[in-house]
């Protein structure tokens, strides 16, 4: 009884990222596609307004918050050590390199993921993706691929706006607040971040826009019925893209390093 | 049985579907045939929505086959079905309309899809012929959340015609319609039926539509098919089950059930006091 308990939990799981897979699959390819065809601009650039215009604020004061912060917790360690004029260097590579895109990226889950799984949940069970495909449209291509290709778009921007603001924010309590010297902060910001810090995170965002696109939107088209299906099927998504992400985050740092060190062998060194 | 295969729109093989380990549909066999009405009647929850769907595969089949004018189409790609299903227009039971597209855009939506459109002033005309076939002219800019209903469900039908279509299926179309809106929906039938040589397939319990519009009805019980003739031949089928239904009374096995649970009322009618 056990043995077949989990024999068919691993089955259905297994089915179940296959299913994604696919899906996963199938959108990238309409989204491809509908990059090329200017008839889905409108789509798109609508999906644009509603995922990447309207997130600015909240990941703005996300990235101020995560570099003020930071600013405050790592003072008095490096204080201690007689090093808080390095305390820029700490604070901006953070938040470029890491915190920043990540945190940005769980806000727009958070943000995006659950309004675009309730909204293609919702059109899921009262019948309006079959509506769409008994019209003999694709509703991935319709519905799934302009979000994905909004959301792949945008969220590397919306990582540069949080970035902006989580150096501005570390600046601000730094400088201001702790009182220390502004071009000393600024110069060894300067050295000790990198072009290659600040793209990394950017580069990041791509991966993250898609990741949680896709998983959203396939949380929405298998939305079980009813208002409990729909509820469900969003905490399903933002858990999913949340760890997604964090996983994703894990990979990148991994891959990025190994790169780094090929062309830099010597400057990881130091 | 008038199943004339020479004349079939549509036909299904033996289709027999599962929803986990539930059968819904068993070993079902039809031919829709070209230019007639079919009405597919049957208590909630034996198969009729399914069965509809099966038609535009909407639904694969677990096992069997599906055919639309000879050519097989439950095992095309989601993009070659894609063509096929512009020959259908699907009334589905909520409508289905899109709620952020205005009731000029959701009509719009089909055409716009399958063509480009260059003429505004003819696609807006088109717009209105639909909305005034379905008595809803004028409501072009309204949204689907101020309509009621009945009016979301006749923008609806409006939309499953707007590219002309060879078959339409009527998922429940009369069910939250006021009477004399049902008559208009089935009048709407017979005339697309009469001017368009439009094939319907319609899923109903409303027996007052299915004796109006149907020229061959098909009962469904337990995902198989027990009765299939016109009206006259349904009217009088001797099985009690197709009886039951059409005169809609309680079979006398669920009043039993009704009386064995909750209090019992000293004043409960039985059957043979009304006989």
């Amino acid at each position: 009884m056990m043995i077949e308990a989990v024999g068919a939990r691993t089955m259905g799981g297994v089915n179940n990222i296959g299913r994604f897979t696919r899906f996963a699959w199938q959108s990238l390819g309409a989204s491809f596609r509908s990059c090329l065809s200017p008839v889905t601009y409108p789509l798109i650039w609508t999906q644009m307004h509603l995922i990447g215009v309207r997130s600015v604020p909240v990941v703005m004061i996300t990235g101020a918050f995560v570099g003020m912060t930071l600013a405050v917790q790592a003072y008095d360690q490096l204080a201690g050590m007689g090093l808080e004029e390095h305390l820029g260097v700490l604070i901006n590579i953070s938040v470029v390199k890491e915190l920043g895109p990540v945190l940005a990226a769980v806000m727009l889950a958070g943000r995006i993921g659950g309004a675009l799984t309730a909204e293609l949940g919702t059109m899921n069970v009262t019948e309006q993706i079959d509506a769409v495909r008994s019209m003999g449209t694709d509703p991935i291509r319709y519905l799934a691929a302009p979000r994905v290709v909004a959301c792949l778009l945008l969220t590397p921007f919306l990582i540069i706006f949080a970035d902006l603001l989580g150096i501005l924010g570390g600046y601000f309590v730094s400088v201001v607040h702790l009182g220390i010297n502004s071009r000393a902060y600024w110069s060894f910001s300067a050295s000790g971040v990198e072009l290659w810090d600040v793209s990394i995170g950017v580069i990041k965002g791509f991966f993250f826009g898609v990741a949680l696109a896709a998983i959203s939107c396939y949380k929405g088209f298998t939305c079980k019925e009813g208002a409990r299906g729909v509820g469900q099927a969003c905490t399903e998504a933002f858990v999913a893209s949340f760890i997604s992400i964090l996983a994703l985050d894990f990979a990148l740092a991994v891959i990025f390093k190994a790169i780094y060190s090929t062309f830099w062998p010597l400057k990881s060194l130091v | 049985m008038q199943n004339s295969h020479n004349n079939a729109i549509i036909v299904l093989k033996n289709v027999t579907r599962k929803f986990g380990g539930k059968i819904v549909l068993e070993n079902v066999s039809l031919a829709i045939e070209k230019g007639k009405t079919t009405v597919v009647i049957g208590p909630s929850g034996c198969g009729k929505t399914v069965l509809i769907k099966h038609l535009i595969v909407l639904l694969r089949p677990n096992t069997g086959e599906v055919y639309f004018k000879d050519l097989r189409i439950d095992n095309l790609g989601e993009s070659d079905l894609n063509k096929v299903r512009t020959h259908y227009g699907f009334l589905f039971q909520g409508g289905a309309l899109f709620d952020s597209l205005s009731v000029a855009e959701n009509i719009l939506f089909p055409i716009r899809q399958h063509s480009e459109i260059t003429n505004w002033a003819q696609v807006e005309d088109l717009v209105k012929t639909k909305l005034a076939m379905v008595g809803l002219d004028g409501f072009q800019n309204y949204y689907p959340a101020n309509l009621s209903g009945g009016q979301r469900k006749r923008v609806a039908l409006a939309r499953a015609i707007a590219l002309n279509p060879e078959v339409v299926l009527y998922d429940e179309p009369t069910t939250g319609l006021d009477p004399i809106y049902s008559d208009v929906i089935s009048e709407l039938i017979l005339k697309l039926q009469r001017e368009l040589g439009v094939t319907s397939v319609v899923v109903t319990h409303d027996m007052t539509m299915a004796y109006k519009v149907a020229d061959r009805i098909i009962m469904l019980h337990n995902g198989k098919i027990i009765a299939d003739g016109n009206a006259d031949y349904i009217r009088n089928h001797p099985h009690p089950t197709v009886q039951q239904f059409i005169k809609g009374q309680v079979s006398e096995d669920d009043l039993a059930v009704l009386r064995m649970s909750g209090t019992v009322s000293q004043a409960q009618f039985l059957p043979r006091d009304f006989q």
